[in-house]
């Protein structure tokens, strides 16, 4: 990885649980997110790393019977604090999902519907915002003749970009991307790494994958977790080459999935 | 005879009678809309629509009894529905689990399958008695409240279907609840809601006991709502039980007017709800 | 540059903008849902207050006397209720069967291609509203039978001693049975859609186990589908007998309007929904209007209950198949 300016600490987790019920998904979790730059979180399927993603953005609270408990402190400030107002946390923070997620309107109406949300903003300027998230999500050339036409009519690959394009409209500071390239091709999946290596530039990301060659391709950090626990963090560099936890090196090395 | 003959014997004999089960439903379906077609064709006329129901012995039209079914069907459809949608708004995004939720899922089935003339007579009741005369309004409520068990139904059945992913992306965006079920979910589920808004307007459309009581019938042209109107079933009523061979010949094309309009409506919800499973 | 716009970002007005309107949102879709009770609540207060003079008059005998008469005030539901049970009972017996075969028909015999065609045409016989089937019943229908169907039943099973007497009579046409058969019609399509939802439940394993052991389709339906769909064909059958027992034009245009009580199914007699359609708007006097309000609260009591018997059994198959 190319020298990078320095970056401080965005988000830190610390002491997080969480609950499914009576069921503890996530046990005593700390982990920092840094600043432009892109934290991957692997581990085997219900090890807890989506779970900890959408306790970030607590879409979790949609849902009575789960809960979270512990501290996230954003720029030192607790999001996890009962008074907190979930819509305003939600529209600082981005999340891209597993599926592509297109609402049912227009290619414009998707990307505009979150800035509608919360900014008044005249038309020329709505286009240009509309514009710029495309083309920071690599699909203003595919789409520019068509803003008018469903988001649902474009392919897998393109979806997922235009809900990327969504998230980043906002103008958010932190993304969440949970398996954004699961569900595609290998192409789209090049060109979802892509992105991403392109947009860390202004966002905090946290990404979390199944898939380790991508962790090691695209991030800066990596969290190892097994089981609601986090078994192991540091550069990815380093993880993927001198693991310091010996289940750390089983998973890598894939003695178990 | 052995037993395997003996079973493929009833087998078979079941099989044809199942066969002839479904025959015989055919049989009548097609029975009664071949009569109601070959008598109710004579009926439609040009006078039918431009002349109002005459007294017996003379000619005359349905004007006044189509005009008055069009209108209250509207009216009712129109207070029907949206109370339906939230209704089932509701019970589809506000009531997970809830007793409460339960209860009035329970009774709006009960609603939805109980006898119409009993609708008849509790608008009955609650209007004509309290207003003291016979009124298109009642009518319309009358209307009303077999509408919206149905459009409460499929509300709450499309908004169900909605996927949960689609509601959380709007979420994370920041967008609160009342958005995301405005401008996401009922978008998601806008052709399911027309289709069930459809088949409640071809419900009420041929419905008589709830009318007989409220709005009753009214042998010249009305427009005021606060009178008795003149409206297709009770005409039909009144003139096919009549001995009057020209008011039965009204009383088939009414006949006929209404079961094209149903089946009409009926037959494009259909075709709405399968050309948007196709679409997706 | 993210962080200036997030000072552009609409302040603490615009959430609690977004507060508001869930509050609002939320109690208006709460208090429509109220009104689906309120409505049900109301259809019971309405008819109980419309019945009390005529239920303080006759009592619970109001519920066996076989009488009516307009004249002296004198007022009993039997006949009517009578009517009501046996036109549905002919409905269900008739109804039920070929359902069954239409719906076995429909999942089991029937080509892919035809399925939905057929289906649809079945469920058209549900849409024909009932005034239709009414007017139809009279004026062709009935005709019918008096010429050809009944004088060939009282001629053979009218003849038959004992059970003869539900078949005697003079040829009218129009009557109980007529009324049931036109019943059974109007039933089929639903307990048949209902059959043929909960039938497709069945798992395909299950069937195929079956087959493989080498049961005809008549055992695999009969002792398989059957065995496992039995709350909801049950459930169906109960939703099916709610709407006979509740059905009112068709009825009235066929069944004679005689509030009496025969012996014979070929003769004329009234159901409670017939009388209402007939009487209600030419009843003067209070007793007699609150006699018919009366029966229609018996109709509403027994619909009520059968109904929410359908519904328990069909929640019941629902929560069993994992819903």
């Amino acid at each position: 990885m190319e020298a990078q300016p320095a970056s401080r600490q965005k988000v830190l987790i610390r002491n997080v649980d969480f609950y499914y019920g009576t069921f503890k998904a996530l046990k005593t979790i700390t982990i920092p997110l840094h600043d432009k730059r892109v934290t991957a979180f692997i581990g085997p399927s219900g090890c807890g790393k989506s779970t900890l993603l959408r306790v970030l953005n607590r879409i979790y609270e949609l849902y009575p019977g789960q809960r979270a408990t512990g501290e996230v402190l954003v720029d030192g400030e607790n999001i996890l604090s009962p008074g907190l107002d979930l819509n305003l946390l939600r529209a600082r923070i981005g999340m891209v999902f597993q599926k592509p997620t297109p609402f049912p309107m227009s290619i414009y109406d998707n990307i505009a519907f979150g800035i509608r949300l919360y900014e008044r903003l005249p038309h020329h300027e709505l286009d240009d915002r509309v514009e710029s998230a495309l083309r920071r999500a690599a699909l203003w050339d595919e789409v520019k003749d068509k803003l008018g036409q469903s988001g649902l009519g474009l392919s897998g690959g393109q979806q997922q970009r235009l809900c990327i394009a969504r998230a980043v409209a906002v103008r958010p500071e932190i993304l969440l991307l949970d398996e954004p390239a699961s569900a595609l091709d290998p192409i789209s999946t090049q060109r979802i790494e892509e992105l991403i290596a392109e947009l860390k530039t202004d966002y905090c990301i946290a990404i979390v994958t199944h898939n380790m060659q991508q962790a090691a391709r695209s991030s800066d950090y990596t969290a190892f977790m097994y089981l609601g626990e986090l078994i192991e963090f540091d550069e990815t560099e380093r993880i993927f080459t001198h693991p310091k936890q010996k289940h750390t090196e089983d998973y890598i090395t894939g003695r178990f999935g | 005879m052995d037993t395997y003959a003996r079973r493929r014997i009833v087998n078979g004999l079941v099989m044809t009678l199942c066969v002839a089960a479904t025959g015989f439903g055919l049989l009548w379906l097609v029975l009664v809309l071949w009569t109601l077609l070959w008598n109710g064709i004579a009926a439609i006329t040009p006078a039918l629509f431009a002349q109002m129901t005459p007294p017996p012995g003379s000619a005359g039209g349905l004007l006044n009894a189509i005009f008055g079914s069009v209108v209250m069907t509207f009216i009712g459809t129109l207070i029907g529905t949206p109370t339906g949608i939230l209704a089932g708004t509701f019970l589809a995004e506000y009531s997970r689990g809830s007793k409460f939720g339960e209860v009035v899922r329970f009774i709006n089935d009960i609603l939805l399958s109980a006898p119409s003339i009993i609708v008849g007579l509790f608008v009955y009741e609650l209007m004509v008695v309290r207003m003291g005369h016979f009124s298109a309004w009642a009518g319309a409520v009358a209307l009303a409240i077999l509408v919206i068990p149905v459009v409460v139904r499929t509300t709450e059945d499309m908004l169900n279907l909605v996927p949960s992913s689609l509601r959380e992306a709007a979420s994370a965006l920041g967008s609160p609840k009342w958005k995301v079920i405005v401008m996401i979910s009922y978008r998601a589920a806008i052709q399911g809601m027309v289709t069930g808004v459809m088949l409640a307007v071809a419900r009420i459309a041929g419905e008589t006991a709830p009318l007989l009581f409220t709005a009753l019938n009214n042998q010249f042209w009305s427009t005021n709502l606060n009178a008795p109107m003149a409206n297709l079933p009770v005409v039909i009523f009144q003139f096919a039980m009549s001995p009057y061979a020209d008011w039965q010949v009204l009383a088939w094309g009414g006949a006929l007017l209404i079961t094209i309009t149903v089946l009409f409506l009926n037959i494009g919800a259909r075709a709405l709800a399968s050309w948007s499973t196709f679409k997706q | 540059m993210p962080a200036d716009i997030a000072l552009h970002r609409v302040s603490a007005g615009k959430s609690r903008h977004g507060a508001a309107g869930d509050f609002v949102f939320r109690h208006l879709t709460f208090f429509f849902a109220l009104l689906v009770l309120l409505i049900l609540s109301g259809v019971i207060v309405a008819l109980i207050q419309g019945a009390i003079p005529a239920l303080r008059t006759f009592g619970v005998a109001f519920l066996y006397t076989d009488v009516w008469n307009p004249v002296t005030e004198k007022f009993g539901a039997l006949a009517p209720i009578y009517g009501t049970l046996v036109t549905s009972a002919i409905a269900m017996v008739i109804g039920i069967p070929v359902a069954f075969g239409v719906a076995m028909f429909i999942t089991e015999i029937c080509p892919i291609w035809l399925k939905r065609p057929l289906s649809t045409m079945i469920e058209l016989l549900a849409a024909i509203p009932s005034i239709i089937y009414g007017i139809w019943g009279l004026f062709v229908f009935a005709p019918f039978v008096q010429q050809y169907i009944e004088p060939a039943i009282i001629d053979s099973l009218g003849q038959v001693p004992g059970i003869g007497a539900l078949f005697a009579g003079p040829p009218l046409g129009i009557g109980i049975l007529t009324a049931g058969f036109i019943l059974a019609i109007m039933v089929l399509p639903f307990i048949s859609s209902i059959m043929r939802d909960v039938f497709e439940t069945v798992p395909a394993m299950l069937k195929e186990s079956a087959y493989g052991l080498g049961a005809t389709r008549t055992e695999v339906v009969l002792r398989v589908v059957l065995p496992f769909t039995r709350i909801g064909v049950v459930g169906g059958i109960m939703l099916g007998l709610g709407r006979a027992l509740g059905e009112t034009m068709a009825v009235t245009f066929v069944i004679g309007n005689a509030h009496r009580i025969s012996t014979s199914i070929l003769q004329p007699g009234t159901t409670i929904s017939a009388s209402l359609a007939n009487e209600f708007t030419e009843a003067v006097g209070d007793l007699y209007l609150s006699s018919l309000v009366a029966l229609g609260l018996v109709l509403f009591v027994i619909t009520f209950i059968v109904l929410s018997i359908a519904k328990l059994m069909l929640l019941r198959l629902q929560k069993r198949a994992g819903g």
